[in-house]
């Protein structure tokens, strides 16, 4: 090969490396920031106040002097993109696309929160494998990613999970069911969910655990997204004597249960999780009718208990920050809990190269807003009832007074469990 | 699904009062949808513009009217008012200085309409219009006993609100000089030119007429639950399927295909599943489609007439 083959050799190598779509360099200048993405349906209530978390995190990290890597100080910069997988009809490849971009065009070194959709975050699993980027999942539920990573640990070790699944959700209703047997004798149930990947799992789990302790399943119904009527199940519940009503629902329309609930005045506790009955606001939502509901938040922190001031002390430092109260029962607490993992993660590997960061990350151990914070085999956090030992998923009870009073766990109840009058004694 | 229908072990009492409730509520589902349509049908039938930004105004009047009434501290009643006639302006200049432009051209006017929803109803979501705390208050709070079937009063009043509608729309195009210049447009719109009637003027006049229609179904119908971006879609693709399956352009078939859409709904849900009651009305477009594309009361010519 002569010279000018040579020269036309080394071009057409040049030309090939910078055409090809890069991510972030694994070494980082001095003062050089920390690009971390957050690409997440933001439309929604979970994903725009999960973002806001995000944000509060990386602002008091910065104000203290950034992430250290080797004596030096790397701030963090939030790379935030729209890619609307919770929107109906957008369709999961649309939202890989959104993620993808968030990867090669931000150059993010590490993503959190990440997709709303369980459907789109088992997607997005090989494309994190494929471009070596760790993601710390706040949203999406589904235990199906925690048996991927467990089937192929070195493909999708990347992927970890900061907020709860499905299967930690149905046992904090289990532990919940348990206390109402114990203290009003009820054993017999009617679901009513959501017809979605995570509702689907943690309604399916339920329904298990309700058939394995002698309560009586009396029917199930699930709607899709978008249903505006719920009265077909309500009238099934009421007419076969159900005594608890299991809901399971992330749509901004299952405000409408609540209300046709109490309007057709069925005569069974409702709990479980709605959306809108979660936040401080949900009192003014259903005005004042929602005394006496069960209502699941997902981690602590997204609502406080004064028996454990990290989850506090975030919850009022949100407040103030945004001069308004959380109104998601999932996504923000550990949205912000992953900020601080992450940066604690980098600091013990000492760089920002992926493979090293997936392995401190896996020793993570520290007391975060949800309780204590360790991974397990499938890099999910462990919830548990005890914020000391573990995170912690809570259930609160509405008092008639509009003040949401922590039931469960026992280990920060505020107070027992109660049931209003027309439930332990319905009228027909 | 035999096992399924077998489970609802209920007493025959119940199963009585069961059958009942379904009745009333299939009855007021199908009021609901045919709320949500007759703004889109009556827009069609009378300038033959498939308004695919209805979805967009249906949210857009009721957000305005929580602004009017959350935010500029207005009485309710006026809020709504204001809100519908809001929206009602909305239509008419999204028709004089968009649609205007590509009318005649059917793909071209979808694709606008569809365009300007989008952004209508994204750009609340960019605004911040997401959360719990975006109700308006029913009309009358309560509920009564219907036979030993518990109904809410606004669903009631729903149902009240949407037969006057009817009426009202019936009276307008029979007896008023705009309503029986709808009319003529939409019979023959030629004809009606050679009588003096301007097209475009009455097209316009049809989009803010459907857009109030919208606006009066949003805020009949959205004190029942919240008001959320993803409800204009819902809405559009509802009021689509009536008006597909009923004939675009005809209110007969929308009043008819409403009430068999809104009660396969409401009995699938009850008998069969309720994950497939979103499923009903995306079938029933496809059968109609099949059968009788231009919908059961539908006035589209046959095959080789239009070739």
């Amino acid at each position: 090969m002569g010279k000018k083959g040579l020269i036309a050799f080394a071009l057409l190598v040049f030309a090939i490396f910078i055409s090809l779509p890069q991510t972030a360099v694994a070494q980082l200048k001095p003062g050089e920031p920390i690009v971390i993405g957050v690409p997440t349906f933001l439309g929604s209530i979970e994903g725009g106040e999960s973002l806001k978390a995000v944000t509060m995190a990386a602002e008091e990290i910065n104000a203290k002097g950034g992430v250290t890597i080797k004596g030096a100080k790397h701030p963090i910069k939030i790379e935030a993109s729209e890619i609307r997988d919770g929107a109906p009809g957008v369709p999961v490849p649309e939202a890989l696309l959104g993620i993808e971009k968030t990867i090669l065009d931000k150059k993010v070194h590490a993503i959190v929160v990440g997709p709303f959709r369980s459907e789109a975050l088992l997607a997005t699993m090989d494309l994190l494998a494929k471009y070596k980027v760790p993601m710390l999942g706040t949203i999406a539920m589904s235990p199906a990613s925690e048996a991927k990573i467990i089937e192929n640990p070195e493909k999708y070790k990347y992927v970890f999970r900061t907020c709860l699944t499905s299967k930690y959700a149905a046992e904090l209703i289990a532990g919940v069911m348990n206390q109402l047997t114990k203290d009003f004798g009820f054993k017999k149930a009617y679901l009513i969910n959501q017809d979605v990947l995570w509702a689907r799992a943690t309604a399916g789990g339920i329904k298990g655990w309700y058939e394995k302790s002698g309560w009586e399943v009396l029917g199930q119904d699930e709607f899709p997204t978008g249903a505006s009527d719920f009265s077909s199940a309500l009238m099934k519940a009421k007419a076969k004597g159900a005594q608890i009503l299991f809901v399971c629902f992330d749509m901004p329309q299952s405000g409408i249960l609540v209300k046709q609930y109490k309007s057709i005045k069925v005569p069974a506790l409702m709990a479980g999780y709605i959306s809108p009955m979660t936040g401080e606001v949900g009192w003014k939502t259903f005005d004042g009718q929602i005394g006496g509901l069960l209502e699941a938040v997902w981690e602590l922190g997204n609502v406080p208990s004064a028996k454990y001031p990290p989850s506090k002390a975030f919850y009022d430092a949100y407040k103030n920050k945004y001069k308004a109260p959380l109104q998601s029962g999932h996504g923000p607490a550990p949205s912000y809990e992953s900020v601080y993992v992450l940066k604690e993660a980098i600091e013990r590997a000492g760089t920002i190269e992926a493979d090293a960061i997936v392995k401190a990350l896996e020793q993570t151990d520290r007391a975060g807003v949800m309780g204590r914070v360790k991974f397990d085999k499938g890099h999910q956090v462990v919830y548990g009832t005890d914020p000391a030992k573990e995170a912690v998923a809570v259930m609160f009870q509405w008092s008639e007074a509009g003040e949401q009073k922590i039931v469960y766990p026992p280990a920060i109840a505020d107070k027992k469990i109660w049931a209003p009058e027309w439930v332990l004694k319905p009228t027909k | 699904m035999a096992s399924h229908i077998l489970s609802l072990s209920i007493g025959s009492d119940e199963a009585g009062r069961m059958f009942q409730g379904t009745l009333i509520y299939g009855f007021i589902n199908s009021v609901i949808l045919a709320l949500l349509a007759l703004g889109f049908n009556l827009t069609f039938g009378i300038s033959g513009v498939a308004n695919f930004a209805y979805g967009a105004l249906y949210i857009l009047a009721a957000y305005t009217a929580w602004i009017f009434l959350n935010l500029l501290k207005l009485n309710y009643f006026l809020s709504i008012v204001l809100a519908v006639l809001f929206t009602s302006f909305i239509g008419g200049l999204i028709y004089k200085f968009i649609l205007l432009r590509v009318r005649g051209l059917p793909i071209s006017e979808v694709i606008a309409s569809f365009g300007i929803g989008l952004a209508i109803l994204e750009f609340f979501r960019f605004l911040g219009f997401v959360g719990f705390e975006y109700t308006l208050p029913v009309f009358i709070d309560g509920s009564v006993s219907l036979g030993g079937t518990y109904v809410d009063v606004q669903r009631l009043l729903i149902v009240g609100i949407g037969i006057a509608l009817v009426i009202f729309l019936w009276l307008f195009t029979h007896y008023t000089k705009t309503g029986l210049a709808f009319r003529g447009i939409a019979q023959e719109e030629r004809t009606a030119l050679i009588l003096g009637i301007n097209s475009d003027k009455m097209a316009t006049f049809s989009l803010a007429f459907g857009s109030g229609l919208a606006g009066v179904a949003a805020i009949t119908i959205l004190p029942l639950g919240q008001v959320a971006v993803e409800g204009g879609y819902s809405a559009l693709l509802n009021a689509l399927a009536v008006c597909i399956v009923g004939g675009l352009g005809s209110t007969g078939g929308v009043l008819v295909a409403s009430v068999l859409i809104g009660y396969a709904q409401t009995f699938t849900a009850t008998y069969i599943g309720s994950h497939w009651m979103m499923i009903v009305s995306l079938v029933a477009i496809l059968v109609i489609l099949v059968v009788k594309p231009s919908g059961l009361f539908g006035k589209q010519k046959e095959l080789e007439e239009r070739i």
